[in-house]
């Protein structure tokens, strides 16, 4: 060691120095940004972008989603501009959320909940497009997927969106309160909860009669809890304060903790809400029509 | 020396049978696993009713956590080899426990050490806001040990 050791404070004074010098206003203190961060845990973008299991670099994407009509590779969305999203604009971004096509018209599958996402708020989409930008870039190359046939044909999307994709902004449902509304907002569109919570048709779609009824056969083949609030098979016997408790820890009412994908979700999405958002959610789930089953 | 190596499989096999065995049958073993689990869980839901404000009874955290503390302790052993739901048994222990033991044990491990630091900040008179911080923490290392470890329930 040298004689010359510096004192903590003088230290303290660099770093902050530092830190103050190397955000030059864009990133934390832009509050388009910082209500970007925001939309991004409720979209719950981190934990299907970015291949947990393996400790792939944040968004870069490579996590295998095994379904029923084959294996998605989730793409990188971080901003490297040859393997991520770094070369597109804002509106291809929105074109992407809101109508699932790529830059170059291309249709997405919905393993991309698209059909969530496009009732995204003009604001949070903006918001959300801010934040991604100040995601550290990651050069890694997209895995192609590996889908059963006839899914592999992509141009058959074209179809299944003119079928299954209903396009827009959501509106607010001026009968109900602000609470229930901002739920609905959070489940159906930013949260995507009916991903894996409603059952799917034969072409993938969600079943519309089936809302949040549970998933026999969900992502990697599991079943998916029924989350109406049907008293036998959903989550009818639980409180607000149950499922407000859940989505920031993990526990169960009986004391047991979520297993599976929800660990994520928790950890990566709910866990990252405000209060009042959670409370929303419970508001809007436990007003949604119960359901049997799965 | 092939005859030296086979007795040695022999000799080992037979220690892990036995140390099956001094456990107890699998179907009991899996009995009181579920039992030991099932206090681990009640213990928690106990402290989530605390950390939720449904109930007043914030000086009980302790003991709480305590045995979960002292359970958490058993965990590890309760997994003896056959165990699993793949032998055939009603039992969501996947055999990837057995597959992959020192990562189980660690994910094990992971509970003793914050169920002990929840045991500190509750006997040291913390707040439900502390102790709900901590308690978050338990149930990551609930988590972090189910999720893989454990199947979906049927």
């Amino acid at each position: 060691m040298s004689g010359r050791v510096r004192s903590p404070r003088w230290r303290a004074a660099t770093v902050a120095v530092i830190v103050a010098w190397s955000s030059p206003g864009s990133a934390a203190s832009d509050p388009s940004v910082e209500r970007g961060a925001y939309v991004f845990h409720a979209a719950g973008c981190l934990a299907c972008h970015t291949d947990l299991k393996n400790k792939g670099a944040p968004l870069a994407g490579g996590r295998a989603l095994a379904t029923p009509y084959g294996t998605f590779y989730t793409p990188n969305i971080t901003p490297d501009p040859e393997h991520g999203i770094g070369a597109w604009s804002e509106d291809d971004f929105l074109r992407a959320l809101r109508r699932g096509l790529g830059p170059e018209g291309q249709p997405y599958y919905p393993a991309f909940p698209y059909t969530a996402y496009t009732g995204m708020s003009d604001a949070d989409a903006r918001a959300l497009w801010a934040y991604l930008k100040t995601r550290a870039p990651a050069p890694r190359r997209n895995t192609p997927h590996a889908l059963d046939f006839p899914y592999s044909i992509r141009p058959l999307m074209v179809a299944w969106k003119a079928i299954f994709l209903d396009a827009g902004v959501r509106v607010a449902d001026a009968g109900r309160d602000e609470a229930w509304n901002r739920g609905a907002y959070l489940v159906n569109h930013l949260g995507h909860c009916g991903e894996c919570h409603t059952p799917r048709n034969a072409l993938g779609a969600l079943k519309p009669g089936r809302h949040l009824a549970g998933n026999p056969s969900g992502p990697d083949g599991k079943k998916v809890p029924n989350i109406t609030p049907h008293e036998r098979d959903g989550i009818g016997d639980w409180s607000e304060s149950d499922i407000t408790f859940f989505l920031k820890t993990g526990f169960l009412p009986d004391g047991d903790v979520a297993g599976g994908l929800m660990t994520d979700v928790i950890e990566y999405s709910t866990s990252h809400l405000s209060d009042d958002d959670r409370a929303a959610i419970a508001v809007y789930l436990l007003n949604v029509e119960p359901h049997a089953g799965p | 020396m092939r005859t030296v190596k086979v007795l040695l499989a022999m000799g080992v096999c037979a220690g892990l049978a036995q140390q099956a065995l001094a456990a107890g049958e699998p179907e009991n073993v899996i009995k009181y696993r579920q039992s030991v689990m099932g206090a681990l869980g009640g213990h928690a839901g106990a402290i989530a009713g605390v950390v939720k404000g449904e109930v007043g009874f914030t000086d009980h955290v302790a003991a709480h956590a305590r045995a979960i503390s002292e359970t958490s302790k058993l965990v590890v052993e309760v997994f003896p080899e056959g165990t699993s739901d793949a032998a055939g048994f009603d039992t969501r222990a996947l055999p990837k426990i057995w597959e992959d033991w020192s990562g189980f044990k660690e994910a094990a491990e992971k509970l003793e050490a914050e169920s002990a630091k929840l045991v500190e900040i509750a006997e040291n008179g913390g707040d439900t806001r502390a102790i709900g911080a901590q308690f978050v923490a338990v149930g990551k290392a609930c988590g972090g040990c189910h999720k893989p470890f454990r199947a979906e329930k049927k």
